[in-house]
């Protein structure tokens, strides 16, 4: 347990003393609501299909997923910065075990995602007027916890494995335009075309935003949201599973 | 608990990629080290120190054999190993965005060290690696030196009973140097054990009390410096200065085959491989004719011993 609250000390001493961590972390997301999101709601109003919801309504989960995705991809580049010091592997022969080093990261990221909701919804209900349902706070919660821990040991996978900082960058870009676009973060999938909308369904993101607009806003269907919880909760253990053996592999 | 701080049994890295034929890293080492001693593991680039470290240090796991610090195996009990140790590895493994004080304090907190205790020990090392003035600037702000110092001063934080310290003294200044290698000292007395690699050799020949010289993964010689020299018995210092360079003196120098030899300004040094009754007869012919300033000849130094053991044909001993 001390080996976690090191790792968990440690993070949270860099993050909070960095302006550029602190603006990545929890400001960006929320300027992509503000800023986006309003000129969108403002442009388009209502997406279709979904009743009196409105924009800035629909996208708060997409904010949400974004900001875990967001945060996991930039504790992964860390991997980085502390393999090209040298202090990646000198950390690994601190008295902790790998899964300890990796579980410590983990319970940082997911602190500092459920740090970024509460600021998001509180920001969202005063700003915007964003009507959040409040009684299921903690489901939401729950899934930002599970989503920012599968992202997480997703992008550790492809940090430990890949050597090089400019090609790791590139995937995450390509990550980045993928997983976000080919999702229901900025649109309701059922007006686009089925080829589009089967992607999306495949994308784990989708499951993450499906479950988070459920809990934040109300739509979705509770069977199919439980089922693509379900889904996540598999893709973050297989994720984990790997990003441990890969973390084994280091020397 | 083992009388021992570290047991190396036939240890083995190979390393393997695709398309190449495989690095025996370390090939078969076997040596036990006592407690509360500095032990140098001496060797050209490529020799395999650091991997043999990185095996003891729990980074790297042995393709084969065993090690163990203090009685615990570095594989089966790798938790309890890393309890027991602290290193220093050869980049400089530092914190880059936490402050000087951050970093002896987060250092301290892996370690398991109390806050009151962390914050004094802390205060001392600024002190003592004269990094006060830049304690609360961040390391990615300070330069290679600095950083280095601050890499060094954390295993000062712990009492770990065995230390592992991989080219410690790389970018310290000569004054710092002195000093650490007091604190090492130091440490000893108190019952640490302390294991480094360098490639200074005077550095392990004023700290070590026993050193290993291994080279392509294979040990070569193994003792204290007294014990060492008389594995190299025969090799002589002869250092001379003329008022000024001969012209052929070069010639002269490549027809002894001396085991290394530089040219400097007016002065010459070389080491050679002789009879005992011939190195005079060496020193006249050099000087003959000639207006010497000043010769010196001595007995081996540890980086003569080291040269002449790691080309030596056929390098089984130890």
């Amino acid at each position: 347990m001390n080996a976690i609250s090191a790792v968990v000390y440690r993070e949270a001493k860099i993050r909070a003393t960095n302006f550029t961590f602190i603006f990545w972390d929890l400001f960006f997301p929320l300027l992509y609501m503000l800023v986006f999101g309003v000129g969108i709601n403002t442009a388009i109003g209502a997406p279709t299909g979904l009743g009196n919801v409105n924009y800035n309504e629909f996208f708060l989960a997409g904010i949400l997923a974004m900001a875990s995705f967001a945060i996991a991809s930039n504790t992964s580049w860390s991997f980085f910065l502390d393999r090209d010091n040298g202090i990646f592997y000198e950390m690994l022969t601190y008295p902790m075990s790998r899964s300890e080093y990796l579980l410590g990261k983990v319970i940082f990221n997911v602190l500092i995602s459920i740090g970024q909701a509460a600021l998001t919804l509180v920001v969202g209900r005063l700003v915007l007027g964003i009507r959040v349902q409040w009684a299921k706070l903690p489901l939401l919660l729950t899934a930002m916890a599970i989503g920012t821990a599968g992202w997480f040991f997703f992008y550790a996978i492809f940090a430990l494995r890949i050597r090089r900082n400019d090609l790791f960058n590139s995937i995450t870009s390509v990550f980045y335009f993928v997983f976000m676009f080919a999702s229901s973060m900025f649109y309701p999938l059922e007006p686009l075309p089925a080829w589009f909308r089967i992607t999306a369904l495949l994308n784990p993101i989708t499951w993450e935003i499906d479950w988070l607009r459920y809990t934040s806003i109300g739509i979705g269907n509770f069977h199919s949201i439980l089922l693509e919880g379900v889904a996540f909760l598999v893709f973050a253990l297989a994720c984990f599973a790997y990003a441990v053996r890969c973390l084994q592999q280091q020397e | 608990m083992s009388e021992f701080a570290l047991e190396v049994e036939n240890l083995v890295k190979v390393y393997a990629s695709r398309g190449k034929p495989p690095i025996r890293a370390v090939d078969g080492m076997s040596f036990r080290v006592p407690r509360g001693i500095i032990f140098g593991l001496l060797g050209p680039n490529g020799a395999g120190k650091s991997t043999l470290l990185r095996m003891l240090s729990t980074l790297t796991l042995p393709t084969d054999g065993t090690a163990k610090i203090l009685g615990y195996d570095v594989v089966k009990k790798p938790i309890e190993v890393r309890k027991r140790i602290s290193s220093v590895i050869q980049a400089t493994a530092v914190e880059l965005f936490l402050s000087v004080k951050d970093n002896l304090l987060t250092y301290a907190r892996f370690q398991g060290l109390d806050k009151a205790t962390a914050a004094r020990r802390a205060d001392a090392l600024i002190v003592e690696f004269q990094l006060g003035p830049e304690v609360d600037r961040k390391v990615q702000d300070l330069s290679g030196g600095f950083r280095r110092r601050v890499q060094v001063a954390k295993v000062f934080m712990v009492d770990t009973p065995v230390l592992f310290l991989d080219e410690f003294s790389t970018g310290m200044d000569p004054i710092l140097k002195r000093q650490v290698m007091n604190l090492l000292r130091a440490e000893v007395e108190k019952g640490r054990t302390i294991i480094l690699t360098t490639q200074v050799l005077s550095e392990a020949e004023d700290l070590c009390d026993d050193i290993l010289i291994i080279d392509r993964g294979k040990q070569i010689a193994r003792g204290d410096l007294n014990t060492l020299k008389l594995l190299s018995h025969g090799v002589y210092e002869i250092n001379l200065a003329f008022d000024h360079l001969p012209e052929n003196i070069q010639a002269e120098i490549a027809a002894l085959s001396p085991i290394r030899s530089t040219i400097e300004a007016n002065a010459i040094d070389l080491t050679l491989k002789i009879e005992e009754d011939r190195v005079m007869d060496v020193v006249s012919a050099l000087s003959r004719n000639r207006h010497v300033l000043r010769v010196e000849v001595r007995g081996a130094s540890l980086e003569d011993i080291f040269v002449e053991l790691t080309t030596r044909e056929g390098k089984e001993l130890a």
